[in-house]
């Protein structure tokens, strides 16, 4: 009696395990159809949404390529242009020292004697008296010194100057000077001078 | 440029902070260049502020530290300060006073030309019309920079102004045409370390070459700074009107010019004006900004973009008020923007172009791009308003609608205003993100924008 309990037991819970089985298989094959057509869902919304990420990034990457080249390219223009000016200048010294050398070695007898004229008459223009003591360096001392005769009052500086011709004449009270030498005169041209040496190089013209 | 120099004079009958007073000179005039020697040697340059009853008044740029009456000579030179100018000046750094700093030599000079510039003939003047692209969307979505135009950038001491600039100077460009454009940068009185950001920032993002920048730096002499502006604002108007080119100059921080100008203006004993600066502030500061603008019959336009830090950030002292008289309008930097970490942080209420409505549009930016524009302003202004309201009454008590635009103006801070110091937005990309707050808000709460454009661009509901 007991036996046939028992059997009659183990049948009904074979069958409620297989109903168990078959809801939970049912249960299952219906969340995986769920997840299937969800995971279907969300692929395809996002294709588009990867698309414009695809897209964002080639832009965002051509803009980065875009900028290194303008940086690549704007370092390398100056470099070169850097370069450029550092060797024109280089040549302009080069010009200029010779022109200078030259200025410093012209012959001081004829037309140099009415350049140092016409330097202290400027000069004594300029401060407004001839009451001058005038400076020059020791290769224009005498053609200064012969000069000097034309304008009364003017004394010649027992002390020499270092420049390359010309004189700086100094009021006797000391309160004014005109700087009238060849240095200084070619030091306020020098920016002309410098440019039309670089035009005969092709620059700035 | 004349062959012939200047008298030197030696009688120096006082020295007084940043001026030399020179005795028994003859001859000399208003403006006029001065060389001060030194005991040493050393030359310094100045100009003639006053002349009469044989005394000359002479303000020396680079200071008169280490002068005496008794070894100082000045060498009047006859002419007034002059820039020499050229194309070759793009690319260059040069100091307060308009002298190389890059150890490179002097430019090649195309022409010398006076600093103070020549008046703009008014009714030569043409009105500014085309578009700047800054790529700081803030600005050219809702104060749009004109070609021609002056428009300051009110920021506060400490503020990111000079990030700002930096950035403004490296992205600007004009958008639709072929036409050469240039940035002239004057940096007036900053840190060292700061002129070096500025130079730097330019070199590495390949923008020096269409660059010129004007250095003076903190320790350089204060007068100096009288002088810089106005060398950077010739070059500009050489490049603008000579060569045609459209030029951007950034001139920061204008409140060292006047400070220099006040220090300047104590040492002459003048009546002082408000806060001691002098009475002709107004004027002095007109001869800088009115060099700004565009000429009839001329292909290139002067835009300034002058910078000043407001002392105590007060919008009513003396140099932006004044600025903002001659100026047309403001790009004001907030302080609570700048707390919360925002970059740029501008406050758009406070903040005006007056030239923008003629310089958008169709043809120049895009149809929809001021209706726009004036939606988001008219949102951030209510998000405003609710964020006060939600301060007094809580979150809880807000309406739905009030939510909304609480959420609008968070987006507005997050993504519109806030971007990267080297994002560099183009003119569709920041129409883009201010529709992006638009369509935040339910269509009904648009009422500034016409329904095209909503059919068009509206992305909301």
């Amino acid at each position: 009696m007991g036996r046939l309990h028992a059997l009659a037991s183990n049948s009904s819970l074979e069958s409620t395990i297989d109903k168990i089985l078959k809801n939970t298989e049912a249960t299952i094959l219906s969340n995986i159809k769920t997840a299937l057509v969800d995971s279907q869902k969300v692929l395809d919304d996002s294709i588009p949404k990867l698309e414009g990420e695809y897209d964002k990034i080639i832009a965002d990457g051509k803009k980065e390529a875009d900028k290194i080249e303008k940086q690549i390219i704007g370092s390398a223009d100056i470099e070169a242009r850097n370069k450029q000016l550092m060797a024109l200048e280089d040549a302009v010294d080069k010009v200029f020292t010779k022109a200078l050398d030259q200025v410093a070695n012209a012959d001081r007898s004829g037309d140099y004697s009415n350049l140092i004229k016409s330097l202290l008459d400027e000069s004594t223009q300029i401060l407004g008296t001839s009451e001058i003591i005038v400076s020059t360096n020791t290769s224009d001392k005498d053609v200064v010194q012969s000069n000097l005769s034309q304008f009364p009052g003017s004394e010649l500086s027992s002390d020499t100057i270092d420049c390359l011709g010309g004189i700086i004449a100094k009021s006797k009270d000391g309160a004014m000077t005109f700087d009238n030498t060849l240095d200084a005169r070619i030091d306020r041209l020098k920016p002309l001078i410098r440019k039309e040496i670089a035009s005969k190089f092709g620059v700035g013209e | 440029m004349t062959v012939e120099g200047g008298v030197q004079y030696s009688k120096i009958a006082e020295i007084k902070g940043p001026l030399v007073v020179v005795d028994d000179v003859e001859n000399a005039a208003f403006d006029e260049l001065v060389e001060v020697e030194t005991k040493d040697g050393e030359r310094r340059l100045g100009k003639v502020l006053e002349v009469g009853n044989g005394k000359a008044i002479v303000q020396v740029f680079e200071g008169t530290s280490g002068l005496s009456i008794s070894a100082t000579n000045a060498k009047f030179v006859g002419k007034v300060m002059e820039m020499p100018v050229s194309k070759e000046v793009l690319g260059r750094v040069f100091d307060g006073l308009g002298r190389p700093k890059d150890g490179l030599p002097d430019p090649i000079a195309d022409k010398f030309i006076d600093i103070n510039g020549e008046p703009m003939n008014p009714e030569q003047r043409e009105y500014p019309k085309d578009f700047i692209q800054t790529g700081v969307s803030v600005i050219d979505g809702m104060i749009t920079l004109v070609r021609g135009q002056k428009l300051p950038i009110f920021s506060g001491s400490g503020m990111s102004h000079n990030l700002l600039a930096a950035q403004i100077a490296r992205q600007a460009s004009v958008v639709g045409t072929n036409d050469d454009f240039a940035v002239v940068f004057a940096a007036i009185g900053v840190q060292y370390s700061e002129a070096e950001y500025f130079r730097r920032s330019l070199e590495e993002s390949g923008a020096l070459k269409r660059s010129v920048l004007f250095l003076n730096t903190a320790d350089d002499p204060a007068i100096e700074r009288i002088i810089t502006p106005r060398v950077a604002l010739t070059v500009a108007e050489y490049l603008a009107f000579e060569l045609g080119m459209h030029v951007l100059v950034i001139l920061t921080d204008m409140t060292n010019y006047a400070e220099a100008l006040r220090e300047i203006s104590a040492a002459r004993e003048e009546v002082p004006g408000r806060k001691g600066y002098p009475g002709y502030l107004y004027t002095d500061l007109s001869t800088i900004y009115e060099r700004a603008g565009k000429l009839n019959g001329r292909k290139g336009s002067v835009t300034q973009v002058p910078i000043l830090s407001m002392p105590s950030d007060d919008i009513t002292h003396p140099i932006p008020d004044l600025t903002g008289y001659i100026t047309e309008g403001q790009i004001v930097l907030g302080r609570d923007l700048f707390r919360q970490g925002v970059y740029p942080p501008v406050n758009i209420l406070m903040s005006l172009s007056r030239l923008m409505k003629d310089g958008i549009g169709e043809g120049s930016t895009r149809a929809d791009h001021s209706e726009v524009s004036n939606q988001v302003y008219d949102a951030y202004s209510r998000a405003q308003e609710v964020r006060a309201l939600a301060g007094i009454v809580g979150k809880a008590g807000l309406t739905e609608i009030d939510l909304k635009y609480m959420d609008v103006g968070d987006i507005f801070e997050k993504e519109f205003l806030t971007q990267a110091t080297d994002e560099n937005r183009t003119i569709e990309e920041t129409l883009g993100v201010l529709w992006k707050i638009v369509s935040k808000l339910p269509k009904n709460e648009i009422t500034k924008i016409k329904d095209k454009y909503v059919d068009e661009y509206y992305k909301g509901e």
